[in-house]
This record gives C-alpha cells, sequence and structure tokens, in this order.
C-alpha cells in the first residue's frame, strides 16, 4: 500500500507511522512524500525518525552503528534517517537524556532554519517578478513559496520551544 | 564540567575494548537497568568522545564484517580519574551534614 503525505514535523510524522503499524501496516520505504507499506502483524513495530549532522560521511557510518546495535535502517532520504526496531525486543527510544535531546532538535532547528532563509530569498525574488509582470502563474509561485516560509518558520519555532521545555527540565 | 551520566558510563564500559551493543548492554547490567542508553544518544557521545580523543577505534575487521570497538585513551582515563575524584569529594563530604532535622 502507498500514501502520500507531506511531512515537516518528525514527531507527528513518528506518530502517525506508530499508528500505522499498530493497524498492521509496516512503513517500508519513502520517496518524495510517498510512503510504502506492507502488511505486519498490528504493534510489530516501534519507528524512530532521526536527523543526521551531515549527509556525506555519517550515512554509512551511521547505518552501520545502528545495525550493529539491532536496529533496522528502514529508510534514507536526505539527511533523514528512518528506524524501527521490533517491539518484542523492548522500548526503542534513539535518545535517553536531556543533552543528546536538545542536540538533536537543535539539528532540526539548524535544519529548518537554513531552508528557512533559502525560501525567503525565493519568495522576495518572485515576489519581485511577479508584481513586476503581473504573470498569474509567478503569483501562484510566490504564494506558494510565502506558505512554504510559514510552514518553516512554524518549525523553527517548535523546535525553539521544544527545546526550552527541555532545558527547563533539566 | 561534571560527566554526563552517559559520559561516565560509556567509559567505565570501555574500559577494556567493547562495542556500541556491548556497551548498552553492560551499562543497563551495571545499574540494573536504570541506565538504558538509547542508541542515537551513545552514537552521538562516542563521535564527541573520538573527536576529544577520550576514547580510540580499537579494532575494525573489515573483511570479516566485525563490529566496531572502542577502547579508553590515556587523556580519557585521566577526565574520568578527575571525575571520580570529584564524586568521591561528594560523597565524603555527605557525611558532614548537620542533623537538626
Amino acid at each position: 500500500m502507498k500514501k502520500f503525505r507531506l511531512y515537516l514535523d518528525k514527531d507527528t510524522e513518528q506518530d502517525w507511522l506508530m499508528k500505522m503499524s499498530k493497524e498492521g501496516w509496516a512503513f517500508s520505504k519513502f520517496v518524495l512524500g510517498v510512503y510504502t507499506f506492507v502488511p505486519c502483524e498490528p504493534g510489530q513495530y516501534i519507528y524512530q525518525i532521526d536527523l543526521l549532522d551531515n549527509w556525506v560521511g555519517d550515512k554509512k557510518d551511521f547505518a552501520e552503528f545502528m545495525e550493529d546495535s539491532g536496529i533496522e535502517v528502514v529508510s534514507q532520504w536526505y539527511r533523514w534517517v528512518f528506524l524501527r526496531k521490533k517491539a518484542a525486543e523492548g522500548p526503542f527510544d534513539l535518545y535517553t537524556d536531556t543533552e543528546s535531546k536538545i542536540a538533536q532538535y537543535s539539528r532540526v532547528r539548524k535544519f529548518f532554519s537554513i531552508g528557512l532563509l533559502v525560501e525567503i530569498v525565493c519568495f522576495f525574488v518572485e515576489l519581485n517578478s511577479a508584481v513586476r509582470t503581473g504573470d498569474f502563474s509567478l503569483w501562484l509561485i510566490t504564494f506558494l513559496l510565502g506558505f512554504i516560509v510559514l510552514a518553516f518558520l512554524r518549525m523553527v519555532w517548535k523546535c525553539r520551544w521544544k527545546i526550552e521545555q527541555l532545558q527547563r527540565g533539566r | 564540567m561534571p560527566l554526563t551520566e552517559a559520559l561516565y558510563y560509556i567509559l567505565v564500559a570501555v574500559g577494556r575494548p567493547n562495542h556500541g551493543y556491548g556497551i548498552i548492554q553492560e551499562v543497563s547490567e551495571i545499574t540494573n537497568g536504570r541506565v538504558v542508553l538509547g542508541p542515537g544518544t551513545l552514537y552521538g557521545a562516542i563521535n564527541s568522545m573520538l573527536s576529544k580523543e577520550w576514547i580510540r577505534l580499537y579494532s575494525e575487521d573489515k573483511t570479516s564484517r566485525k563490529k566496531k570497538e572502542y577502547k579508553i585513551t590515556e587523556k580519557g582515563k585521566k577526565i574520568f580519574d578527575e571525575e571520580v575524584k570529584r564524586l568521591k569529594e561528594l560523597l565524603n563530604n555527605a557525611g558532614k551534614m548537620g542533623e537538626d532535622l
């Protein structure tokens, strides 16, 4: 079964994959928003999503490390990694202390901050040409970029909020 | 800076050569399951300690696809001993608390 979804927030994405697993659908592949699922026993797998520091050196090293620790690397997309473990083998939390949880959300925040800057530049370039030409399709692209800017901004704020929560609980 | 619990116990576990999963298991055993390191936490800690040269890669057998093993370095041992000294001081001073309650 294939499903199309656009997620920015890895936590809600993770919750969705867990819900699918509970309903007997094991996530097995991700390409450009298309999630592939295969049947499994309800609740067979626990899923976790992570963002790597850099995608050149880390990718292979990280995957090997996880597999050595009994965790399956299901799918990789750019710097994002989808991991799972059989629920029967016990709990599965990638990050177990405050320091490493903060480090993870800091990576995610940086990822969206850079994306946000790029999108803001694109937005103003498109806005400029849209105003100049009055072309409908350029306005459409500008509108779309504006939407992406807001969505990324929301993610940066969300990460900042999570980091603050973690720091307060320390 | 005091060591985090994760760093402290990883250093204990690499006193002799140990691999990722072995570290998780050993730490869980010696703390009676109180400290169970998440693999992401361990991966980040190992990389940071490798770059600080507190631990080193002990073996990497590429032919038989053997797991990477890590071992504490002289520098790591010194950091660890400093921390133990600090912890001992904490414990010793526990007895100095007045008992007015």
